[in-house]
């Protein structure tokens, strides 16, 4: 059958399905996160430890202030907390909330289809994907981007890394030059090696084979990282547990305490990663 | 007729049929090919070991030494290269976690500002050269300065003190838990009782930054995971400026500084009066301090009224077994101890520690009464040759302390360090150091390993500076020409770790040795210990009232004492609490802001006995109105490109302040004039917000729908 | 009256008035838009036209290809075999695939062992070398200068200074690993013994050689043939991490 008719008949097919079978791909992995927000206590050690594992560069101060820093991960730090009433004290009667933010990997991500050139996409493993050599730097993916969680490199960034600090540099991935866009991948480098290993020794990909920089190096574990087509695997069933369901921003729960959400769930972007709200006494 | 003008319609014809045929063209075989052959080099092994496959990394197993915890890490190397580090799972201090600065030891490692050679009067020199210029003022007055040092490495410098003249070693730290382990020592016998956050319902700290910088944070961190986990503890900090730990609060109080003694002691009350909490196993005297610090008193004192007492009584009274943490002054810390006792903690959330059975290897923990005591010695011209290591006391030092005066007495100052500092350019010699991950040693964690437990550090790597000699090597060179005995043969320190380690574990089998390597720690035998139980407690509770405006600086998980100025992801992480970057800033409370006539971005000048600095202001709730807030860490004049004239040093204003009962300097009681300067710039943040906007961004829930759907009550 | 000779006439009603005086019984309907005609022609064709080059597309990619191995023989694959001719690369010690691989038929993953773990297949390091050049072939027989250059760095504790001959962009992450399990250790067809094969289709058969020599383009075109002959992933971030 001449392809062109084939891949119509074909796409057709796959793109009508529902995202719980599959959606228009067949997931190999669906890989996702939950994020604590009540064991995150904002120290900042993931974002640093991402610095180090995806060789990020260090920018500066005038450049930070031009909002040109290029941390994948960051922590936002908040003060209010509508739903348990705001405090109107003279100083903070509470703490803060720390929010970890990184790509989100949205299923229906809004960056994906607005590339020129198809720079980034979705790939196999559930991960929103970034071409480094494919990109031309229109920036039209961060401009959609509704957690503003990409990053352009928009200098040059050698003397990030003068020597002997370049030695330090991961060479399982790309170090991205001017005019590219960059962001989270859930370290695609380790879940490659991770999956790969798994494949070479004749079994499954099992939870915890593979722990992005992030999740390694969090001291209280506030996050998780694993694939949610694995029903054994411990961000599967806290996802089932909070029922949160991919493929949909209407979430019926039938026991509305639960504390799993999505950020801009309204959206409908359908985001992979699940935070649980913060708790406070009060 | 026809016409030549291609219309609209034409032209769309015309691309119709066209446009077709671009799709033949696809991408093989082009005719150009990649243009790499021959580009780059490829430099193969002579003979690397059987595991190292270029490629695959390889990981060992080291202790990170950014701060005194001594976390155990898993290095990653790749080619000869360390690329990453991540916290060791068999570790039991910090079970495979690791915090930003222990990330960061990379940059420490790989600095571009590292000295690579040694250094005799500013001038570059050879090994002997340096050592020469050493012996040449001959003996008289040996001491060391350092950081706090364990394991085989205190070990040979106190053979070396031995055998040059008995001099005294020094050991700094401007982050310490001076006063907790005082007051522990005195009222219960313990200097280091081991804390069980984990096992507690509720925590309340007194200025002890227990999730930052206190003790040992990444195991606290850890242990708070399953403090928070269901049944849920509640956390309730007190303290004069918002730290990480308070940033994380359940209950969060604003105390005057220096006046937190008053709110615990006012705690201790409620509980007394309104709870009926005994208070036998305290002496007359001090159940008699607890009666007069009623309510009324407290509030006075410190600005905490009534209602945040009793409401911090109820919930530990609620939530047992609790944990009080206390630190900064020896009062505060006593207090927070009488409070465990009347609260019956003992035995749940503190449990005695035990001795480790090779005393001369514990760590001897680091305080700023050694820092008095060295500049007092050598300001009064006692001091001959001074070894510095691991500490800056030019910057760490109030400027009443007269260090420069005090370093220009000392007839030789010999520098061990990787960097050039505010210290270590005053000093004659410097001898270039290994850095961590180049480095061999043992290291006791003071707090929180386990018992008998041996951290080892071993090299990542092949040194990245041939003539930087790693700090065992360099003690047992200098031991060996002081004239210690038993040394001689060893060649090297690795040789020396290798015998000690060898007879601690019984074993010099390779396969033995190796074991402890992978492992990354062994244990040494202890001896168990009791509490023993002093509740005469005298317990003076200050009154800085009259202060006014009082400077407070705290450490931060990240440049910490400033020693990590010089690491450019931490100069560009985001401080946890302001979110402030590459710059130091004041943290004010709104009314003071008002006083003053200050608006975000505006300068002020911080004028105190001292000196003064000119820094920013951060206005924010999460400070008490009392206080202006001046994190340590930055304000280098001198420590490489990354640091040096980045920010303002508080730590040299404060008043030489010190503690009676601990001899430490205090950094929350140095009262301060503040001024607008006039200067505004935009102080550069992550974010200039801290609300939401109403989108569910950061989202809370109270804890009694945790408790309903999670458990616990 | 052709198209061009009707739209120069101005006295025939515009708008709606005027379409209807066209829809009009003494007039075609066509003549209403008469370029409709043409634009479905047009379409038609390209339609056909399409179709054909997916057509001719999909026989030059599957069936029989022109691209049928001639090459290296290997159960299962099938691979682009276009020659290439690389430069001279001078390396400090003039190795000789020929002797060695060729009339010695030593096994390329003797030396080169890291194939089958890791990305890189790697250069032997100098003490495989010295394993037979201290006993056959040493730097002492006189004859030899290659090997007395290599003894000479062995010595000195010198690390060879190769330069790269297959050698990728750095944005691009290739795998021995993968496609050698693929192709050799997981294919029951392939046994150990005849590794060569796998290893010629890429790197062209090294026995022709003395010092390395590029003997395929390795551009992105040559690995995306063989990954859609031969099953392989399509994905991007595959190889461009």
């Amino acid at each position: 059958m001449p392809s062109l008719l084939g891949n119509i008949f074909k796409g057709w097919t796959d793109y009508s399905k529902g995202n719980e079978e599959g959606g228009h791909h067949d997931y190999e992995h669906m890989y996702a996160m939950v994020i604590d927000l009540d064991l995150c206590t904002g120290c900042n050690a993931c974002s640093t430890a991402c610095y180090a594992e995806n060789n990020l560069p260090v920018v500066g101060e005038d450049k930070f202030g031009a909002r040109q820093a290029m941390h994948w991960m960051r922590i936002e730090r908040y003060f209010d907390e509508p739903d348990v009433g705001e405090s109107d004290t003279e100083t903070q009667s509470r703490g803060a909330s720390f929010l970890p933010m990184m790509c989100q990997h949205c299923n229906a991500a809004p960056c994906e289809p607005v590339c020129p050139v198809g720079a980034t996409y979705h790939t196999l493993d559930g991960l929103n994907a970034q071409v480094y050599n494919r990109c031309i730097g229109s920036r039209y993916c961060a401009n959609n981007c509704p957690f503003r969680v990409r990053y352009f490199n928009f200098y040059d960034t050698a003397e990030s890394w003068p020597a002997p600090m370049e030695q330090q540099l991961n060479p399982d991935l790309s170090v991205r030059s001017k005019g590219v866009m960059e962001k989270c991948t859930m370290c695609i480098q380790r879940t490659r090696t991770g999956r790969d290993k798994a494949v070479r020794e004749g079994r499954e990909l099992q939870d915890g084979d593979i722990q992005t920089a992030c999740q390694q190096t969090c001291p209280t574990s506030a996050i998780l990282f694993g694939d949610l087509l694995d029903k054994n695997s411990a961000v599967s069933q806290i996802w089932k547990r909070q029922q949160i369901k991919l493929g949909t921003y209407k979430q019926d729960k039938d026991n509305p305490d639960l504390r799993g959400y999505r950020i801009f769930e309204e959206l409908n972007v359908d985001s992979k990663v699940l935070y649980l709200e913060r708790v406070r006494e009060v | 007729m026809t016409t030549t003008k291609i219309d609209r319609r034409n032209f769309l014809k015309v691309l119709g049929l066209g446009g077709a045929g671009a799709a033949l063209a696809g991408c093989d075989m082009p005719s150009y090919a990649t243009l790499e052959e021959g580009e780059e080099q490829v430099f193969s092994y002579l003979a690397p070991e059987e595991y190292v496959i270029p490629g695959i990394g390889v990981w060992y197993a080291s202790t990170c030494l950014q701060c005194p915890a001594g976390c155990g890490v898993h290095g990653r190397v790749r080619e000869g290269r360390a690329l990453k580090l991540e916290g060791n799972p068999k570790t039991k201090l910090n079970a495979g976690k690791l915090c930003q600065m222990g990330q960061a030891a990379l940059q420490t490692h790989y600095n571009p500002d590292r000295i690579t050679k040694p250094r005799v009067n500013g001038k570059d020199a050879t090994w002997p050269e340096a050592l020469a210029a050493i012996n040449e003022k001959g003996g008289g007055n040996i001491v060391w300065l350092t950081g706090a040092i364990s394991g085989h490495q205190r070990v040979l410098l106190d053979i070396h003190l031995k055998a040059t003249g008995g001099g005294k070693h020094y050991a700094v730290e401007t982050v310490n838990t001076k006063a907790w382990e005082a007051a522990s020592a005195d009222i219960i016998g313990d200097a280091h009782p081991n804390l069980h956050i984990d096992k507690a319902r509720a925590v309340l700290s007194f200025n002890a930054d227990f999730l930052g910088t206190w003790m040992s944070p990444v195991k606290f961190m850890t242990d708070y995971g399953r403090f928070r986990a269901a049944p849920r503890g509640v956390l309730t900090v007190v303290e004069p400026a918002m730290s990480l730990s308070g940033a994380n609060a359940d209950h969060w109080v604003a105390a005057r500084p220096g006046s937190e003694t008053a709110v615990a002691l006012g705690v201790a009350h409620v509980l007394a009066s309104k709870y009926g909490v005994t208070t036998t196993g305290l002496s007359v005297s001090t159940t008699d301090t607890i009666a007069t610090m009623d309510a009324s008193r407290v509030a006075a004192l410190s600005g905490v009224d009534g209602a945040t007492l009793s409401k911090i009584a109820r919930t530990l009274v609620a939530n047992s077994p609790s944990l009080v943490i206390a630190d900064g002054h020896y009062d505060t810390a006593a207090a927070a101890q009488v409070l465990n006792l009347m609260l019956g903690n003992l035995g749940s959330t503190l449990t005695p520690s035990a001795d480790l059975g090779a005393p001369h290897l514990t760590n001897i923990g680091g305080t700023t009464q050694a820092l008095t005591a060295f500049a007092e010695d050598a300001n009064a011209g006692a001091i001959d040759i001074a070894f510095i290591t691991g500490v800056n006391p030019m910057f760490t030092a109030p400027y009443g302390l007269n260090m420069m005066d005090a370093l220009d007495k000392i007839g030789t100052k010999v520098a061990i360090t990787m960097f050039e500092d505010e210290t270590t350019t005053a000093c004659d010699v410097v001898l270039p150091l290994a850095s961590p991950l180049e480095d061999w040693g043992t290291h006791v964690p003071a707090f929180g390993a386990g018992a008998g437990q041996i951290h080892i550090q071993q090299p990542l790597m092949e040194k990245l500076h041939a003539d930087a000699l790693g700090f065992g090597d360099i003690l047992l060179g200098l031991a060996q020409d002081g004239g210690a005995d038993g040394l001689d043969d060893f060649e090297d320190y690795y040789g020396y770790l290798r015998t000690a380690i060898s007879a601690l574990i019984g074993s010099d089998q390779e396969a033995a040795w190796n074991a402890v390597l992978q492992a990354g720690q062994t244990t040494a035998p202890t001896l168990e210990r009791a509490f023993t139980i002093n509740g005469d407690v005298t317990i003076n509770v200050a009154d800085t009232t009259a202060h006014g405006l009082t400077l407070v600086t705290t450490a931060r998980q990240g440049l910490y004492d400033g020693r990590h100025a010089n690491l450019p992801w931490l100069q560009e992480a985001p401080d946890q609490i302001s979110k402030a970057v590459w710059d130091s800033w004041a943290e004010i409370h709104p009314k003071t802001a008002t006083k003053i006539g200050v608006k975000d971005g505006d300068y002020v000048s911080i004028q105190s006995k001292g000196g003064s600095i000119t820094t920013r202001v951060f206005i924010y709730k999460g400070v008490h109105p009392g206080t202006i807030a001046v994190p340590m860490g930055r304000g280098h004049s001198h420590y490489g490109r990354y640091a040096t004239d980045v920010g303002v040093n508080p730590l040299n204003i404060l008043d030489v302040d010190i503690d009676p009962r601990t001899g430490e300097i205090n950094t929350d009681t140095t009262p301060v004039k503040v001024k607008a300067t006039g200067d505004n710039r935009y102080l550069v943040r992550l974010m200039d917000t801290d609300k939401q906007y109403g989108r569910k961004l950061a989202a809370t829930i109270p804890a009694s729908q945790f408790h309903r759907t999670e458990g616990g009550a | 009256m052709t198209w061009s000779e009707q739209r120069g006439r101005t006295d025939l009603p515009m708008g709606r008035e005027g379409a209807n005086k066209h829809m009009s019984a003494d007039r075609p309907q066509s003549r209403s838009f008469p370029w409709v005609r043409t634009i479905m022609a047009a379409g038609v064709v390209g339609a056909l036209i399409v179709l054909g080059v997916q057509i001719l597309d999909q026989e030059l990619r599957g069936g029989e290809s022109p691209l049928t191995p001639t090459g290296p023989r290997v159960p299962g694959a099938v691979f682009p075999t276009d020659p290439f001719e690389g430069k001279d690369v001078p390396q400090p010690i003039n190795y000789s695939h020929k002797l060695h691989a060729g009339d010695l038929g030593i096994n390329c993953l003797y030396c080169h062992t890291y194939a089958r773990r890791s990305k890189v297949a790697g250069i032997p390091p100098t003490s495989k070398c010295m394993g037979c050049h201290t006993i056959v072939a040493t730097a002492d027989d006189g004859d030899k200068p290659e090997i007395e250059k290599l003894t000479t760095l062995w010595n000195d504790g010198q690390n060879p200074a190769w330069n790269k001959v297959n050698d990728v962009p750095d944005f691009v992450h290739f795998s021995h690993e993968r496609h050698l399990q693929k192709f050799l250790f997981n294919n029951p067809d392939m046994d150990i013994q005849d590794s060569r094969e796998v290893c010629a289709m890429c790197h062209g058969d090294m026995v022709e050689v003395g010092v390395a020599k590029k003997m395929r383009p390795l551009t992105m075109g040559f690995c995306n043939t063989c990954h859609e002959n031969n099953d392989g992933p399509a994905d991007c971030t595959r190889c461009h991490k």
